[in-house]
C-alpha cells in the first residue's frame, strides 16, 4: 500500500485519525492550562502506566473488531488470569517467569476456548463471548471463593508495574512491543488484509481462498494470550491479584477501538487509531483528576468524545454526500 | 513532500506519542501542591480525602466532617474516590495526587496490600499518609483513625442488650458470619462483658444470616418461636437489625422483644420511631472524617508525631493515642432521641 494511491492534503486531513489527534492536542492544551502539573513528565508516565493494560486489550481487540467480530470475554480473562497468574506463584511454588508462561498458555486456551466455538462452531461472537464472558469471571470468582487474594510478590517483579527502566515505566516496554507487533500484523502483513477482508464480506474472503476460520481463530487466540500479558501486568502495577481484576475493561477497550475509528460492522480501522482512541481516553481520565473536576465527569466525557470524534468524521463525507446528491438532482433542472 | 503528506498521520502519531511520553515542562515542585494554587498563601495545605466509594452515605457523611474541619483549618480538601469500591480505581487515583502534588493524603483502603503500594509511593514523595476507616499495611501511612476497637463495640452492645432489659432475662444474637473475623471477635466480646457484668442475662442462641437481610428476617421469626422467653435481638452486622425488626414487627412483638445491634440510622429509622427497634450502635462517621483532617493537617506541619499520646482535633478535644492508632472513642449510640439528626 502507500506508493500507489496519492491522498490530498484534504482526505489526510479530514482522516479520522488526524482528527482524533487535533481532539487529543485540544485534551492536552486544555488539561495543561487548567490542571495543576498536568503537563510534567511524571503524569506522563502515570497515564501511560495507567493505560497499558486497557492499551493491551484495546490492541487485540481491533484486529477482531475488524474481522467483524467482538470479544467481550478479555475484562473477565485478564481477572481469570491475574488469579491463576498468583495461584501458580503462591501454591504451585513456581517462579515467577515460569507462573509468567503458565498464565500465558491460560490466556491462549481460554482464547483457543472462544476462537473454536466462534470459527468451528460457527457461532456468533457476541453470544460466546457473553458466555465466556460471565464463564472467566466466575471461575476467577469460585477458584478464590471471591475473598481470596494474592499480595506479597517480590519487588524484582513489582518494578514490571511500578518502576521504570530507562526512564520509561517498565510495562510501556511491553506495551510498546504489543504496538509494534499488531501494527505490523494489521497494517504489513496478508493476515491484515485478510481480516479486512473477512469483515467487508466473510462470504467473499472464503470464495477468495482466504482461510477464513483460522484466520478468525487466530485472533481470538492473541486476544486470549493479550489479556494473559494485560493480567500479569495489572497484577504487578497493583502488587495484588484478586477476583474482579479488569472488570470493565471489555467495555474501555471495545470504545477505545471505536473512538479510534475501527468501524464496528468490521473491515475499517487501524492500530494508531485504536492508540489515538486510548490514549484520549487516558489523557481525559488523567486530565480531569488534575483539574480537581469529579472522577464521575471522565465517563461523561468520554461518551461526548466518541460521539464528537466519530460525527467529526463521518460529518465531511455525509455534507459531501449531500452535496453531490443535490448537484446530481440539479443537472436536469438545468438541462429541462 | 508528497512522502510527507502521505505518512502524515504517522508523523503525527509520532509526535502524539512522543508528547505523551516526553515533557512538556518539568515538574513544578511536586511535593507542594498548595502552592501551585493561584493565591500564594503559603501555609495552606492540600489534603486528598480518599474514601472507599463515593456515593455511599457512611462515607458522604464522613466527608462532610472532613470539610469541616478543612474549612476551619483553612486547608484545601480533595474529595475524590471510585464510584463503586474499586481497588485499582482507588490506586489510580492515588498516583493522580502523587503527580498532582498534594501534601496530604487520607486513604480508607478497599484492599489494603493493593493501595499499600501506592501509599508508599506517596511517603516516598514526601508527601504525608494517614488512614481512616479501614487500614492499610502499618508502613504505608502514619497514623490510622481507628473508629472503634472490637472491645468497644463488643462492650458498646451488651450494655445497651442489658440497659434496656435491666441486666436480667434471655437474648440471641443475630450474626453476619459465624467465621468473620470481625463477627467473631464482636461476638467475643459481647460474651465476654455479659459474663464479667451480667450474670443474670442468658444467651440462647447464636445464628448466622450471612449478611442477608430477608435470612435475618426468617432467622429471628424461627429464634422467637424456638424461645419465647427471649426479650432482645442482638445483631453484630448491619443487615440483622432492620431483618430483625421486620420478623419482631410481622409477629406482633413489638415493644415486647427489643431489638438492637450495629446499623446506620437511615436504614432504621423507620423501625427506631415505630418502637420496633430501641437503639443502633456505630461511631459517628462525620467525627471520624474531622478526625482525619486534623491528624493529617497536624502531621503536614509537624505538631503529630509518632510516639505521641493524645492528639487534640479542634472542638472534638482530646483523643488518645495507642501505638500508631488514633482512637475516635467509644462507639455512639442511636436512638429515637437523636436518630434523626443524622443522614447517613
Amino acid at each position: 500500500m502507500g506508493a500507489s494511491n496519492k491522498p490530498s492534503i484534504k482526505s489526510v486531513l479530514l482522516r479520522h485519525e488526524t482528527i482524533l489527534f487535533a481532539v487529543l492536542a485540544v485534551e492536552w492544551i486544555f488539561f495543561d492550562a487548567i490542571g495543576h502539573n498536568f503537563g510534567t513528565y511524571d503524569t506522563s508516565c502515570d497515564i501511560l502506566r495507567h493505560s497499558c493494560e486497557i492499551g493491551l486489550l484495546a490492541l487485540a481487540m481491533t484486529p477482531i473488531i475488524l474481522t467483524g467480530g467482538i470479544d467481550l470475554s478479555v475484562g473477565s480473562l485478564l481477572g481469570l488470569c491475574a488469579i491463576l497468574f498468583g495461584k501458580f506463584w503462591r501454591d504451585a511454588g513456581m517462579t515467577i517467569p515460569v507462573a509468567a508462561v503458565c498464565t500465558v498458555g491460560v490466556g491462549a486456551l481460554a482464547g483457543g476456548l472462544n476462537a473454536s466455538l466462534i470459527s468451528w462452531l460457527r457461532l456468533p461472537p457476541l453470544i460466546v463471548t457473553l458466555g465466556t464472558y460471565s464463564l472467566f469471571r466466575g471461575l476467577a470468582e469460585a477458584i478464590t471463593h471471591g475473598v481470596d487474594t494474592f499480595t506479597d510478590f517480590p519487588a524484582s517483579f513489582l518494578f514490571l508495574g511500578q518502576n521504570r527502566w530507562l526512564g520509561i515505566p517498565a510495562q510501556a516496554l511491553v506495551f510498546f512491543a504489543a504496538v509494534i507487533f499488531f501494527w505490523l500484523l494489521v497494517h504489513r502483513t496478508t493476515f491484515g488484509r485478510s481480516f479486512r477482508a473477512i469483515g467487508f464480506s466473510p462470504e467473499g474472503a472464503r470464495y477468495a481462498g482466504i482461510p477464513v476460520g483460522r484466520r478468525v481463530a487466530m485472533v481470538y487466540v492473541l486476544a486470549g494470550i493479550v489479556s494473559a500479558i494485560a493480567a500479569i501486568i495489572y497484577t504487578a502495577r497493583l502488587g495484588q491479584a484478586k477476583a474482579d481484576a479488569g472488570t470493565g475493561y471489555e467495555l474501555f477497550a471495545i470504545t477505545a477501538v471505536v473512538l479510534g475509528g475501527t468501524s464496528i460492522f468490521g473491515g475499517v480501522g487501524s492500530i494508531h487509531g485504536t492508540l489515538l482512541g486510548v490514549a484520549a481516553i487516558a489523557v481525559l481520565h488523567s486530565g480531569i483528576a488534575h483539574a480537581l473536576l469529579p472522577g464521575e465527569m471522565a465517563g461523561m466525557l468520554t461518551g461526548v468524545l466518541l460521539i464528537l470524534a466519530l460525527a467529526g468524521s463521518i460529518l465531511p463525507k455525509t455534507i459531501s454526500g449531500l452535496r453531490a446528491r443535490k448537484a446530481a438532482f440539479k443537472i436536469p433542472k438545468q438541462t429541462a | 513532500m508528497k512522502l510527507i503528506i502521505q505518512k502524515l498521520p504517522v508523523f503525527l502519531l509520532i509526535a502524539g506519542l512522543a508528547g505523551l511520553t516526553g515533557c512538556n515542562k518539568s515538574a513544578e515542585s511536586p511535593t507542594t501542591g498548595g502552592n501551585n494554587t493561584p493565591t500564594p498563601a503559603a501555609k495552606q495545605l492540600t489534603i486528598a480525602f480518599l474514601p472507599k466509594s463515593k456515593g455511599n452515605a457512611y462515607f458522604v457523611s464522613c466527608a462532610k466532617g472532613a470539610q469541616k474541619a478543612a474549612d476551619e483549618l483553612g486547608d484545601k480538601l480533595i474529595i475524590d474516590g471510585p464510584t463503586d469500591p474499586d481497588p485499582a480505581r482507588q490506586n489510580e487515583i492515588v498516583e493522580n495526587w502523587i503527580t498532582l502534588g498534594v501534601d496530604v493524603i487520607a486513604a480508607s483502603c478497599e484492599n489494603k496490600e493493593g493501595i499499600s503500594t501506592a501509599l508508599r509511593k506517596a511517603e516516598a514523595k514526601g508527601i504525608k499518609v494517614v488512614t481512616y476507616d479501614a487500614d492499610a499495611l502499618p508502613d504505608a501511612r502514619s497514623f490510622f483513625m481507628n473508629q472503634a476497637t472490637s472491645q468497644g463495640i463488643g462492650y458498646a452492645l451488651m450494655d445497651e442488650a442489658a440497659r434496656l432489659c435491666e441486666s436480667n432475662g434471655e437474648f440471641a444474637v443475630i450474626t453476619g458470619s459465624l467465621t468473620a473475623g470481625n463477627q467473631v471477635a464482636w461476638r467475643q466480646f459481647v460474651e465476654e462483658r455479659r459474663a464479667a457484668a451480667y450474670p443474670n442475662m442468658k444467651c440462647d442462641a447464636v445464628e448466622a444470616c450471612d449478611d442477608l437481610k430477608d435470612k435475618a428476617q426468617s432467622e429471628t421469626t424461627a429464634l422467637l418461636s424456638t424461645y419465647p422467653n427471649v426479650k432482645l435481638i442482638l445483631s453484630t452486622t448491619s443487615l440483622g437489625v432492620p431483618g430483625a425488626a421486620e420478623a419482631i414487627k410481622q409477629a406482633g412483638k413489638t415493644g415486647v422483644v427489643k431489638n438492637i445491634g450495629l446499623g446506620l440510622p437511615n436504614e432504621n429509622k423507620r423501625y427506631v420511631h415505630d418502637g420496633v427497634t430501641q437503639g443502633v450502635i456505630l461511631w459517628k462517621t462525620a467525627d471520624l472524617g474531622y478526625l482525619t483532617v486534623y491528624a493529617a493537617d497536624a502531621l503536614a506541619k509537624g505538631t503529630l508525631k509518632s510516639g505521641d499520646k493524645t492528639f487534640k482535633a479542634g472542638s472534638l478535644g482530646t483523643f488518645d493515642i495507642q501505638g500508631d492508632n488514633i482512637m475516635l472513642g467509644k462507639p455512639f449510640t442511636f436512638n429515637k432521641d437523636n436518630i434523626d439528626q443524622f443522614d447517613f
